[in-house]
């Protein structure tokens, strides 16, 4: 168990050490850029594995906490650009073109960054805090947990849309200032944002596998397992899964946040259906019940599609190779590639005399489990 | 058997399914650190008298109450926390859990969130946990996912679960279904040391396991308690004779 969980810290150490090492490689400013964007990416799925993978809530509005978390981000930005066209006081120019004279309260306190920062994990996870204690204590499960958290994601993002004087509307919040945190500017073209991602998702990576390791994230998989049967032990099952959900939502908010940093600008659509369905593509595609397997599911899949939908060839194919991917996948590889490098690492255990035989029957049954299932 | 001293009283409890009543005005007392048998033909409400007790049913009237708890407005959990745990007819564990891992959920000092989000070690644990998996035969499995056991080895992890939780009273839904005779006999034994340091309702058909534990039997019939009193009382009793009936005496149920 312990050799297990020392080599997993390994592998998780080594992803993140590559991950920051790359600026060293890699010379041009508009690929790191595009990398630091699929780190964010990642951190996101990542949420979602931790609330999907460890706890079985599949939150389909996992976009509404990144959408949340980037507009937070962006109303700081946006308060501190040097508009061009402005009205009273510093009126972002939106505001000004849809005739709006004084600042709205909603926006008052985001001429804080200290404040911008809290919010934009706070009200993620205060929302899913409230959504989480209406559902469980409910107990709405399965199917229904999806439904509920996708219509909160369509509500909110009706509610960004609509209120144009104060959002943006369709347009989003656009030509920000760049972020500027302990006398560090963050350009998003520069290392230093490169780095505030990588930094952030090693950050997040380690933090969620403590909490997966730790005797709550223990009760997680058993709730995941039979939900029931848990509340027979005395554990409030109904706070339990809250707790996951604000957690995911928390990570979801920073990912959020950084998001709008690197893309230079937020967008409703960053709180859209099809970001949020997206994420559990990735989720699935690298192993939902595996952290960094989610993270690394959704760097790959999100590069591919970046790099398949510039090809001449794939102009109009893209979408439909992605959509091969994901039901291959699905269908050979139901723990993604998180599974599919576990099955590998038995393999060679077994193939190898080990002095420690006992160890390596653990892992080699462990992963004969979906096989037998299937 | 309705003193006031009794752990556990349950009193004129009654429970219908869609017009069906399934427990009609139950009267049942249990002493602390008794181990008493729940008997009865099939449908006779035993397994929903359980129910009730660890609230996965609430009652429609009466009260249960634990000590000088009342247990039917709290929720499963807090029964939980209240002192009461439940071993299902079905053996209930986390499959894709390890047994050293299923221990550990079953063990807890603390049930709040954020308290256990920041527990880790388990070096103090695991001592008393492998202990307990020695106890019931499964220590040579620990790292392995409770999927794998076999039926009777899936039994005796969750008894071994009930232990680990080490609740007050204990609730056993039929624990010897599909162990061998010999299984049946280390049961026997187990739940004889369990007995006075922890109070025991064990629903079960096996006579022969009953009459190895049992000092008080209980018998219901169509939701009520039909008689109660030792093996031989209860094996002589006219009425509880007419209501085997049919299904081969009490001796075959």
């Amino acid at each position: 168990m312990t050799k297990r969980g020392n080599i997993q810290i390994a592998v998780y150490a080594f992803v993140c050490l590559v991950i920051l090492l790359l600026p060293f490689v890699l010379g041009n400013d508009y690929l790191l850029n595009r990398i630091a964007r699929y780190l964010v990416l990642g951190l996101l799925a990542m949420s979602l594995s931790l609330c999907w993978g460890y706890a079985g809530i599949l939150n389909l509005g996992q976009a509404l906490s990144f959408g949340i978390g980037s507009y937070c981000m962006a109303m700081t930005l946006k308060l501190r650009t040097v508009p061009v066209q402005t009205g009273a006081g510093g009126l972002p120019d939106f505001m000004v073109w849809n005739n709006v004279e004084t600042l709205p309260w909603l926006w008052v306190p985001f001429h804080s960054t200290t404040f911008a920062l809290l919010a934009g994990i706070g009200v993620p996870v205060l929302l899913a805090a409230l959504l989480g204690w209406f559902m469980f204590k409910g107990r709405v499960t399965g199917v229904y947990v999806a439904i509920i958290t996708l219509a909160a994601l369509v509500v909110g993002n009706l509610l960004v849309i609509d209120a144009q004087a104060y959002t943006g509307g369709f347009n989003g919040l656009t030509d920000l200032a760049q972020l500027e945190l302990f006398g560090i500017t963050f350009d998003a073209y520069g290392r230093s944002t490169y780095y505030l991602c990588a930094i952030c998702l090693t950050f997040s990576l380690f933090a969620a596998l403590a909490l997966t390791r730790s005797k709550t994230g223990l009760i997680l998989q058993a709730v995941r397992d039979q939900e029931n049967r848990v509340r027979y032990f005395g554990y409030d099952v109904a706070h339990y899964k809250s707790f996951a959900l604000c957690v995911s939502a928390g990570f979801a908010g920073l990912a959020g946040m950084l998001y709008t940093v690197v893309m230079e600008f937020a967008s409703p659509t960053f709180m859209g259906v099809p970001l949020s369905l997206s994420v559990v593509v990735w989720c699935a595609v690298g192993g939902r019940s595996s952290l960094l397997g989610a993270t690394l599911g959704a760097i790959i899949v999100a590069g591919m599609q970046n790099v398949l939908s510039e090809q001449r060839a794939f102009l109009e194919t893209w979408t439909l190779i992605m959509g091969a991917i994901f039901v291959l996948v699905v269908l050979f590889l139901p723990k993604g590639l998180a599974g599919l490098s576990e099955a590998i690492a038995g393999r060679l255990d077994r193939s190898r005399p080990s002095a420690l035989v006992s160890d390596a029957v653990t892992v080699e049954k462990n992963i004969a489990l979906p096989e037998v299932r299937r | 058997m309705r003193a006031a001293s009794n752990h556990l009283q349950l009193s004129d409890i009654s429970v219908s399914f869609s017009g069906f009543r399934a427990v009609d005005g139950l009267n049942l007392g249990v002493a602390r650190g008794e181990l008493r048998c729940l008997i009865g033909p099939n449908g006779a409400g035993k397994t929903t008298c359980l129910d009730l007790i660890c609230g996965k049913t609430k009652p429609s009237a009466g009260s249960i109450r634990l000590d000088t708890r009342e247990l039917t407005t709290l929720e499963e959990h807090q029964i939980a926390r209240a002192g009461v745990g439940r071993k299902f007819q079905v053996p209930s564990v986390f499959r894709e859990l390890t047994v050293r891992e299923n221990l550990e959920v079953a063990h807890c000092k603390s049930v709040g969130v954020f308290a256990n989000a920041l527990r880790f070690g388990r070096s103090t644990e695991t001592d008393g946990l492998e202990k307990l998996a020695e106890l019931v035969g499964i220590e040579d499995r620990l790292g392995q996912p409770a999927a794998y056991l076999s039926h009777g080895e899936t039994q005796w992890l969750e008894i071994a679960l009930l232990i680990a939780q080490n609740s007050e009273l204990i609730l056993m839904d039929e624990p010897t279904a599909g162990m061998t005779a010999q299984e049946t006999r280390k049961t026997a034994e187990l739940f004889l040391r369990l007995k006075g340091r922890h109070t025991l309702i064990v629903v079960e058909h096996d006579m022969g396991f009953i009459r190895e534990i049992g000092d008080v039997i209980s018998v219901m019939h169509q939701g009520r308690m039909l008689a109660e009193g030792t093996v031989h009382e209860i094996e002589a009793d006219p009425e509880v004779q007419r209501a085997y009936l049919g299904s081969g005496g009490i001796s075959h149920a």
